[in-house]
């Protein structure tokens, strides 16, 4: 309905609304009397009433303009901007509406409203302040219902079953009509497959077209991994209360993140038609967009999506690694999945971003949902600082723990188990130990078993999801090695049958999870205690050395560097020990020293492309092909765009070592990577099937390199060999 | 077009010489000075071992534009018809939205101006290597028949510092920057060469490209990133000979009909080529293999 039509409609109505009365017919479900009530108040004369009245009518622009001019006339006031940031927090502009907020704590103190609308700002984040600045609102003023609505809300989103339900009661008993507290309540029951109709009926009762606490409900399921089930609930949302937009939004969002891209597309443009226009909404549909630049690939068991710009470069490596990780999970985990695997590899980070938004906790260079496994590609990142194979296993870790589980797994388990997975197969992978979690067990910052979730969901300091991340697999490992990888199994089944952390340590470990905590710190010190303890001295030594080197004081270097290497042998990054020793090494001289340095530094989990390739030329140049090919192949799980270079060396060393199946991989990386001299790329690759023994792809791959150069004398004469063969 | 090229080659070298003129303009900084002095410098290296070769650098003062107007008019006096002639500029260029000038110590010199130099030179095959900054701006300027114009960037708004020029001397060194093999680099695989690794440079680095090179071999129409048969560039481009990188057979007169026929050979290929588009690609592969193993039979024979 136009503006103006709804102004005459207003001024024709002679009776006073207020707000109050207008959002209880709202609250109560009452569409028509509370769009009368709205439209009512838009023919008040004071402005921040009018702009109540077309905020309840939908009418955002008419509404802001009206909270503008209500400003003007009362620059003081608080309550205008505390109202107008609620405006703006429903639409998505959390910036604006912290300004305001804080601009109103400024005009009054402690404002309750201002503080619960910052607390709300901070939830969508799901930044730890968000508990302590709803407590400081509900402090002023205790009757302040929606602060303990969020409070239980938190809670939950924290995995905090128990205190979700107290909180929750609490708001309940200062209003029966909490419709978000009842809803809190009913979800709590959904999640753990209880009826709730003891809440729902409440709910119902009070509004019987509440759909938003179906939606509240749904991002429950969606937080914890369930996404089928958080889809469903959307569905029933919006099935009550079909102008819900934010849910419509939210269920193309995830209906998109499983690969229904055709329903996905539906909602997510009936929201955006409908000016329901949020950065999830635009993002996700961009992203669709870009999907017909994407070569798709297929097997019985994998269906695996890469950029057309890198597909036919990537395909080998990723379908391969896919197959393999499959086949090795179905292996160890003893089960076959329901349905091939996705896997979506981006180019652009932004567009993998796309994916985990608004999702608490989740890896920032992969994710999963159900069996879509969407990641970076490596080219998307700097060279050296995404091994992706090892990404590729964790996610598709979280596929078969997940299937396994139906869903049903507390967080730290899934990130666990991938953690643990990522080293499994190959100890050079997976995260090294960081001075972000040295830091943390030195300050005993470490979580319990118990209510490690919330180091994922809520940190409370900057780095805690890594250090949760890093926690959950050390915990994973401390299992295995002290039970077997069975008893990880039987927790996992645990957690399939619905039961918590607490009853699955107590049942499968047999003990109680404040003495695992316990048995786990001492497990852990053994571990890494040493680096802990020694980390001050390292890292003071570690700058002398870097001093020394630029001096050029190469015993000097060699001396400190060894004394302080075994302290910390997991550093690898920048400026690392065995970079100093290898390149001090190599100025004395001392070739065979500076390569043996960079070998530890592979083993250990270097993965700097530029240090690798200097390590496979000093293997070479040593007449090590095997451990050069070795070094060189590292590299391939790593950064394997962009670098034709390397993989023909690999591949003429794959040669070499009567490898022709690896050459062939190699060389036809080198002719995806778009060489420089296609020719002779073309003819290693003939090389290699000719020593493999396939002589039509030989033949082929000749006349490729032939085509652009027919008088390129060595593929004539093998050419030849093969035509009279 | 390879037949024809081998024997434009052969003429080339049989009858022609190459002049490589080279100007460094200036750098504004030390860095730059340093940069550019060192790229022409490096040219001049690798273009003196060319047969036949006039070399001919200018840099730092000596990159006047009188120094360089004179150079040219004596070029003129010396450069055959039959001789290939290329310019390469390395350095800044500006562009003010109506001229393109090169910054050279003293008056700068403008594209028109080194358009008129070369002009009364007599060589049927000219090369115009502008690989700075702006350089896009010039080739309206310079383009005529009979003359190859290549610009590291598409237009006078592209105006930070370039890297083509770095590459473009790198390509005379690199044996892989002769795609097809004829151990003769033209200037369309010096093109393709520095214009691939100067987009790879930015590619690696996540930078947003500031320079796009083009090249114009037609004398008219706009200059292409991609030359290729479906543009109509880059056939004069494939036909210029930079430099030769193996040593040119001599056949005896009874190998004379192996040479005659693998010309043929060498143009039904190019031929085919140019129908791929239109041929079922199974029944060209067979085609081209027949054709290719015909090919290298009488290579074969002719090295016997």
């Amino acid at each position: 309905m136009k503006l103006l039509t709804l102004l005459v409609l207003a001024s024709a109505m002679n009776w006073a609304a207020t707000v109050a009365e207008c959002d209880g017919h709202r609250k109560h479900g009452r569409k028509q009397p509370a769009f009368d009530c709205y439209l009512a108040l838009t023919s008040s004369k004071d402005m921040a009433v009018v702009a109540e009245g077309f905020w309840g009518l939908k009418q955002f622009k008419a509404a802001n303009d009206a909270f503008r001019k209500a400003q003007d006339a009362n620059p003081k006031s608080a309550d205008v901007r505390v109202r107008w940031g609620m405006m703006f927090l429903e639409r998505f502009q959390k910036k604006d509406a912290a300004d305001l907020f804080t601009e109103a704590l400024e005009l009054k103190k402690d404002d309750a409203r201002a503080l619960l609308g910052l607390a709300i700002v901070a939830s969508e984040s799901y930044e730890e302040k968000a508990v302590e600045t709803a407590r400081e609102a509900l402090k002023q003023d205790p009757k302040l219902v929606e602060a303990q609505e969020l409070l239980a809300r938190m809670a939950l989103e924290d995995g905090n079953e128990t205190l979700a339900k107290e909180e929750a009661d609490k708001a309940i008993a200062m209003s029966a009509e909490a419709l978000n507290a009842l809803a809190v309540r009913a979800t709590i029951e959904w999640l753990n497959d209880r009826p709730g109709t003891e809440w729902s009926d409440k709910i119902l009762k009070i509004n019987p077209v509440y759909g938003q606490a179906w939606a509240l409900a749904a991002h429950f399921f969606v937080i914890n991994r369930r996404y089928e089930e958080g889809i469903l609930l959307y569905r029933k949302a919006i099935a009550m209360e079909p102008e819900l937009w934010d849910a419509k939004a939210e269920l193309g969002v995830n209906l998109m993140r499983l690969g229904r891209d055709k329903d996905a597309r539906e909602f997510l443009e009936d929201a955006y038609s409908h000016e329901y226009k949020s950065a999830s909404v635009v993002n996700t549909l961009t992203l669709m967009d870009s999907y017909k630049n994407f070569v798709r690939y297929q097997t019985p068991v994998t269906d695996v999506r890469l950029h057309k710009k890198e597909a036919e470069l990537l395909k080998p490596f990723f379908e391969t690694e896919l197959l393999r990780a499959i086949a090795t999970y179905e292996k160890k985990y003893k089960m076959k999945l329901p349905n091939a695997v996705r896997l979506e590899v981006y180019p652009d980070h932004d567009d993998f971003a796309v994916r985990t938004m608004g999702l608490p906790g989740l890896g920032a260079l992969g994710v999963t949902f159900g069996t879509v496994v969407a990641m970076d590609s490596p080219s998307g990142r700097k060279p050296g600082t995404f091994h992706w194979a090892s990404t590729l296993w964790h996610e598709l870790n979280h596929v078969f723990v997940l299937t396994a589980t139906e869903h049903r797994v507390p967080r730290w388990f899934a990130e666990g188990m991938a953690m643990h997975e990522e080293t499994a197969g190959n100890p050079e992978w997976g995260d090294r130990l960081d001075p972000g979690a040295i830091d943390a067990i030195k300050k005993k910052k470490l979580l319990p078993i118990a209510t490690l979730d919330r180091g994922f969901v809520r940190p409370s300091y900057p780095n805690q999801v890594t250090v949760s991340f890093f926690q959950a697999g050390k915990i994973c490992d401390y299992i295995k090695e002290r039970w077997g990888f069975e008893k990880l199994l039987e927790m996992m089944r645990g957690f399939a049958a619905r039961k918590t952390t607490v009853v699955v340590v107590e049942e499968a470990l047999k003990m109680k999870p404040e003495d695992f905590d316990k048995d786990f710190m001492v497990w852990l010190d053994k571990q890494v205690g040493k680096t802990v303890a020694g980390y001050d001295e390292w890292r003071k030594n570690l700058k002398i050395i870097a001093d020394n080197f630029k001096e050029k004081q190469y015993d000097e270097v060699i001396k400190k560097s060894k004394a302080i290497r075994d302290l910390y042998p997991d550093y690898v990054e920048a400026g690392n020990i065995y970079e100093f020793l290898a390149d001090s090494y190599t100025e004395k001289g001392d070739k065979a020293a500076a390569a043996k340095e960079l070998l530890a530094y592979a083993k250990i989990g270097g993965r700097n492309p530029a240090t690798l390739k200097r390590l496979g030329k000093l293997l070479e140049e040593q007449g090590n092909p095997k451990e050069a090919a070795a070094a060189y192949e590292r590299i391939n799980y790593v950064y394997p765009v962009q670098d034709e270079e390397l993989h023909t060396r690999l591949g003429l060393l794959w040669l070499e070592l009567k490898e022709p199946s690896k050459a062939v991989l190699e060389f036809s990386a080198a002719v995806a990577s778009k060489p420089m001299d296609p020719t002779v790329a073309y003819f290693n690759l003939a090389k290699a099937f000719r020593a493999a023994g396939r002589k039509d792809e030989a033949r082929d791959n000749l006349l490729s390199a032939l085509e652009s150069a027919p008088g390129f004398k060595p593929a004539q004469k093998m050419l030849l060999e093969l035509t009279d063969k | 077009m390879r037949a024809l090229v081998l024997l434009l080659l052969a003429a080339a070298n049989s009858f022609g010489a190459a002049w490589f003129v080279t100007i460094s303009g200036l750098g504004g900084e030390a860095e730059y000075d340093t940069r550019f002095a060192g790229w022409a410098t490096d040219l001049d290296k690798a273009v003196r071992g060319v047969p036949d070769a006039q070399v001919h650098t200018y840099s730092g003062k000596l990159a006047t534009r009188e120094t360089l107007r004179k150079a040219f008019a004596d070029f003129a006096t010396k450069v055959k018809k039959e001789d290939t002639f290329t310019v390469v500029l390395i350095g800044h260029g500006t562009f003010d939205g109506v001229e393109y000038k090169f910054n050279i110590p003293g008056p700068d010199f403008t594209a028109a101006e080194l358009a008129g130099w070369c002009d009364k030179i007599a060589a049927d095959r000219q090369l115009i290597v502008n690989t700075t900054s702006a350089g896009g701006a010039s080739i309206a300027a310079l383009q005529k028949p009979n003359r190859t114009i290549i610009s590291a960037t598409r237009s006078g708004t592209e105006k930070n510092a370039t890297l083509f020029a770095r590459y473009f001397v790198e390509a005379f060194r690199d044996p892989g920057a002769d795609t097809d093999k004829n151990e003769v680099l033209s200037a369309l695989e010096a093109f393709r060469y520095a214009d691939l690794k100067t987009v790879r440079f930015f590619e690696t680095m996540k930078r947003l490209a500031t320079e796009h090179a083009v090249l114009e071999d037609t004398g008219k129409g706009e200059a292409v990133r991609n030359p290729a048969p479906d543009n109509g560039k880059g056939l004069a481009a494939a036909r210029f000979p930079l430099m030769s990188l193996g040593n040119a057979q001599k056949f005896s007169p009874e190998k004379q009909q192996l040479v005659e026929k693998k010309q043929d050979i060498e143009g039904q290929i190019d031929k085919l080529k140019y129908e791929k588009a239109a041929m079922d690609l199974a029944e060209y592969r067979r085609k081209l293999g027949s054709l290719l193993v015909e090919l290298a039979k009488t290579q074969e024979e002719l090295d016997k």
